[in-house]
């Protein structure tokens, strides 16, 4: 009995959210909709509670290491870093759809309802290592994320948004579903750690042995479930989906799509790499197949950043244009991934880490934009610069974060990928990432110019107060960490991850 | 005093700050802020210059040093040595006297100086860093002012003009990042492998015994004693069948020759030069060169002197094609400020001819015309400045005979274009002189050549100057302009220091020369592979 209340400890977040989506929902049906501030501070109550459950959590597991609770979930500091940038994420995407005018018409009860459930789903993806458990987290959050898209019920650019996920998204879970089927098949296990390494009498065959035997089934198992996680974090060449739901969507779902599920989609395709190929005591035969998925991975990151850029080129809907850039974005984490190492890794989750602060910005200015204009095109950005000083050059610095530009986190992000993937052997894709940042450069800098270079065309200015302190303080952010700041948040925690995914590290001296 | 140069170097942005929390009606405290922000560097850098500098040494000194990222293991690491004074200086006077020339400015005036005060400390920082990390985010900070000050405040054609400004600079920049990156990973290998060559060429500099992995000094050490070849990276030393010396060197050298500009990089200069404002294009022109100049002999060519080694008759030929196509292109042009613009680019060429040519003459030549550019080139801009606020043109055919009526105007226009055709007596002949003298004194075979067809860069200076003359002041008075007002006291006061300059440094160039000799040897020392 001891025991269970222990493994439960280990899921308290996990039950603080599941409690706090009940709660929110009986509370709104008891309401009737009506006055949802309330809701949303309860949920911003809720959220500081799991975040704070979360710190004790990182302490305990640097005392403790990895933890396991209920044979299922695994508790190790990759997990809880990136549970707490979820829950970061989505305090600041509750505050955006407090502050947000248009989404108050809606119901907003089950807004959150859905947001916290999502959570929990991204919650349980990024911290097993079972791939059943995996599936449930994903779906989750992908159910979840259904329905969010479609949540203007009158607006058919919602509802053909809902539409176009849920096909896209269904069909890549059957796909993975059916990778996943065949990795069982092929191991007797859905354990990662028994995938990559399994002991004697454990009544589970090793991916490497099986490799050894028949490469064919076990490189298509792989990358079926590759294809599974590359569809979640929109990487071309499964990324047709984006563009359309990242715009049908209501913007702070967008957000919390192309920040926290992204996030959390990545966070599974690290661990998923990273048990079956890296860890200790995987066999040689498989870490040659490793290479090769990693240099997959290389070619997808360079295709995905390239594509992803040159189609942002042409936008001329600031959300369009900031969907295409998460695809770009999504090129540039992969790098890190593709390097298939600890540093590569610890790079990835810093650029995550970075990702969520530039982007939160950049999508909360665009919430802000359009409650001001009522619309989402860079041309109707003409002059807000000169009439929202604060708002508008606070987007600027997250338009220099995003390009990759010093002082700001998204520099430091990309250099320190850079190390990883040239530290690896991939000074090519470098290349090609540094030519993106020319190219990026181009289209984040229309929004300055049209915001700033034009005159302003005479409008009735609304303030909202609230939402330009947000992206001032994520902007104040985005600045201080690019010049080294939070160290510990961010870099420290970051290279931590690796290590309690027991990835062997390569001769680290040198970095 | 203790920290001078993080002082001379964060001033500005002390000044930007206040400058954001004064109203934006209060224009007369804001320029005020503007005024001290930039004089108080100007007084200090002054003070370094004649005062707490020993010109006697080689070394780095003024430094301030201390772990900044230690997860990069970046340092914050500032030092000045005899490249950089004068520079240094320079910057503090270019944007001092661009604050009183932004007078005419009326448009977002609190946007303008707070901008304009954050672009100075990216110049500061610059030329200060010694620090590769330090000097690349200080590099890319000074590229978003200078897009908005372009943006905002230029001509009609702005926006394209501040993009293309931003586009090019920033395709040098990532070059520039790449090349880092695998330098640092280099450096890092290196210094911990601490093997008795790499000891043996730290030995005698700061950074022996500190992983300051993104040291320029440690760089330049380990890449004079040939040890930075990248073995340690996995390529080995050796990237698509070229050395890893190769690539960094074109890397970096690509990355400044596109701030300098050289041939063919030069293509955004005369959009950004004729549509940014005057104070602006002075800035640009006076100060923003020079930082590619300054880049290539700080932080390209000692690091890996062998790729300089074999390139060294490539840079030349960029160099005289500089001079000779710039001067060839300024002659062709109708506006004032194009051909201006294209003048700049043929002056830099001597730059890059004088380094190239490695001779103490050549480097010295080099790092004077930088100055003597950074002088009258501010100068020629001003001048257009001051004609184009009155005329509202700037075609040269559209005057004539303004002489007659501007005669203050004329003398210190004509002042300005001799020393920019490098009439002897003026600065602009000291350095150009040299500069030809060292790259004809050159061992290296074909040099000789190369400065016998620069020679007609100058012949067509002269002759795109003389001629813009005749047909500005000249002739028959344009009766449009009879009543055009000459030059007022403020604009006066803006040219005077530098014309000034031009002849006094004309007359005793080793105000400059003095200063810069042991780093110039120092550095023809390192950049020699034997």
């Amino acid at each position: 009995m001891n025991a269970y209340i222990e493994q439960m400890g280990l899921i308290a977040p996990e039950l603080v959210l599941t409690a706090l989506s009940l709660f929110v929902l009986t509370w709104d049906l008891l309401k009737k909709g009506r006055n949802s501030d309330h809701i949303g501070y309860a949920t911003l109550v809720g959220l500081a509670v799991t975040g704070w459950l979360l710190l004790q959590q990182w302490g305990m597991l640097g005392d403790k290491g990895t933890q396991t609770a209920f044979g299922m979930v695994t508790i190790d500091r990759f997990g809880t870093f990136f549970k707490l940038f979820t829950v970061g994420s989505m305090a600041v995407v509750t505050l955006f759809v407090m502050l947000d005018k248009n989404e108050r018409k809606h119901g907003i009860g089950e807004y959150y309802f859905l947001l916290i459930g999502a959570s929990i789903g991204a919650f349980f993806m990024v911290s097993t290592n079972n791939l059943l458990l995996l599936m449930l987290g994903l779906e989750l959050l992908s159910l979840a994320s259904y329905s969010l898209a479609g949540f203007h019920k009158g607006s058919k650019r919602s509802a053909e948004a809902a539409l176009k996920y849920i096909v896209f998204g269904g069909l890549s879970a059957g796909v993975m579903l059916y990778g996943i089927s065949l990795l069982y098949g092929l191991t007797g296990t859905l354990d990662l750690g028994l995938m990559g390494h399994a002991p004697e009498g454990s009544g589970a065959v090793s991916l490497a042995t099986q490799f050894d035997a028949s490469p064919i089934p076990v490189a298509i198992a792989v990358v079926l479930v590759l294809a599974g996680f590359a569809y979640k974090v929109s990487v071309v060449p499964f990324h047709f989906w984006t563009p359309d739901v990242y715009e049908g969507a209501p913007t702070p779902v967008t957000t919390f799509l192309a920040v926290g599920s992204k996030a959390a989609g990545f966070a599974a395709l690290l661990r998923f790499v990273g048990a079956l190929f890296l860890t200790d005591g995987v066999d040689a035969s498989i870490v040659a197949y490793g290479d090769r998925i990693g240099f997959l991975l290389a070619i997808l990151a360079a295709i995905t950043m390239t594509l992803g850029n040159l189609s942002a080129l042409r936008q001329g809907s600031l959300k369009r244009m900031l969907a295409y850039s998460s695809i770009a974005h999504a090129g540039y984490v992969l790098m890190g991934a593709a390097s298939m190492t600890s540093e590569g890794f610890a790079a990835a989750m810093f650029y995550l880490a970075a990702y969520y602060c530039m982007n939160l910005g950049a999508f909360g200015f665009l919430i802000y934009f359009e409650g001001v204009t009522g619309k989402d095109d860079i041309d109707s950005l003409k002059g807000m610069g000169w009439r929202h000083p604060v708002v508008a050059w606070s987007m600027v610095v997250f338009l220099v974060a995003l390009t990759g530009l010093p002082p700001t986190v998204g520099f430091y992000g990309k250099l320190i990928l850079f190390y990883a993937a040239i530290d690896a052997g991939l000074a090519w894709l470098v290349i090609i990432a540094a030519i993106n940042s020319v190219i990026s450069l181009f289209y984040y800098f229309r929004v300055a110019k049209s915001m700033f270079l034009t005159e302003p065309v005479p409008q009735v200015p609304m303030r909202q107060h609230g939402l330009a302190g947000i992206l001032c303080v994520l902007a104040v952010v985005t600045v201080l960490a690019g010049l080294g700041a939070f160290k510990d948040p961010l870099r420290g925690w970051a290279d931590e991850g690796p290590a309690s995914l027991e990835i062997y590290a390569t001769d680290a001296g040198s970095r | 005093m203790d920290h001078i140069l993080s002082w001379i170097t964060f001033l500005p942005l002390i000044g930007m700050i206040a400058i954001l929390f004064v109203p934006k009606a209060n224009t007369s405290l804001i320029k005020t802020i503007a005024l001290a922000a930039t004089g108080l560097p100007l007084v200090l850098a002054t003070w370094l210059y004649f005062g707490l500098f020993d010109k006697m040494s080689a070394d780095l000194q003024m430094v301030d040093r201390f772990t900044w990222i230690a997860g990069l293991n970046a340092e914050y690491y500032v030092g000045i040595d005899g490249l950089s004074i004068a520079l240094v200086w320079l910057t503090a006077l270019l944007l001092f006297i661009g604050v009183p020339a932004s007078f005419g400015i009326n448009k977002a005036q609190k946007s303008y100086y707070a901008l304009l005060l954050l672009l100075e400390v990216g110049i500061f920082g610059v030329f200060v860093a010694q620090d590769y990390f330090l000097f690349y985010v200080f590099w890319e900070v000074m590229l978003l002012p200078m897009y908005f000050l372009i943006g905002i405040w230029g001509g009609p054609r702005r926006e394209y003009a501040a993009i293309k400004f931003f586009l090019y600079t920033l395709a040098g920049s990532v070059l520039m990042l790449v090349a880092l990156v695998a330098l640092r990973l280099d450096m890092g290998a290196l210094i911990d492998s601490g093997t008795a060559e790499v000891v043996s060429a730290l030995s005698g500099t700061e950074d022996l015994g500190r992983n300051a992995y993104f040291s320029i000094p440690a760089m330049t050490a380990l890449g004079g004693a040939g040890l930075l070849t990248g073995s340690t990276l996995p390529f080995g030393g050796d990237f698509l069948g070229m050395q890893f010396t190769t690539w960094v060197f074109w890397f970096l050298f690509i990355g400044f020759a596109i701030k300098v500009p050289v041939f063919p990089f030069h293509t955004w200069l005369p959009d950004a030069h004729v549509q940014a404002p005057t104070p602006i294009s002075v800035i640009l022109a006076g100060i923003l060169l020079k930082l590619g100049g300054y880049g290539m002999i700080r932080a390209c060519f000692p690091i890996v002197p062998q790729g300089f080694d074999d390139y060294s008759y490539a840079l030349g030929v960029l160099g005289v094609i500089s001079i000779v196509y710039g001067a060839y292109v300024a002659l062709g042009q109708t506006d004032f400020k194009r051909m201006v613009a294209y003048s700049s680019v043929s002056h830099m060429g001597y730059v890059l001819l004088g380094m190239a040519a490695l001779t103490e003459w050549g480097m010295s030549g080099a790092a004077l015309q930088m100055f003597n550019h950074g002088t009258s080139a501010a100068v020629l801009f001003l001048v257009v400045g001051v004609i184009y606020d009155r005329a509202h043109h700037r075609d040269l055919n559209g005057f004539g005979g303004l002489a007659q009526v501007m005669p203050r105007y004329w003398a210190l226009t004509t002042l300005g274009f001799f020393a920019a055709l490098g009439l002897p007596g003026l600065a602009g002949f000291v350095s150009e002189a040299m500069t030809l003298v060292g790259a004809y004194q050159s061992p290296r075979p074909g040099f000789k050549l190369l400065v016998i067809i620069s020679v007609l860069g100058i012949v067509i200076t002269a002759a795109f100057l003389l001629w813009a003359m005749q047909r500005v002041f000249l002739g028959n008075l344009n009766p449009k302009y009879k009543d055009i007002k000459d030059i007022n006291a403020r604009e006066v006061l803006c040219q005077a220091p530098l014309l000034f300059l031009c002849i006094f440094l004309g007359i005793l160039p080793h105000y400059l020369l003095d200063w810069m000799r042991p780093s110039v040897a120092l550095l023809i020392q390192n950049l020699t592979v034997n």
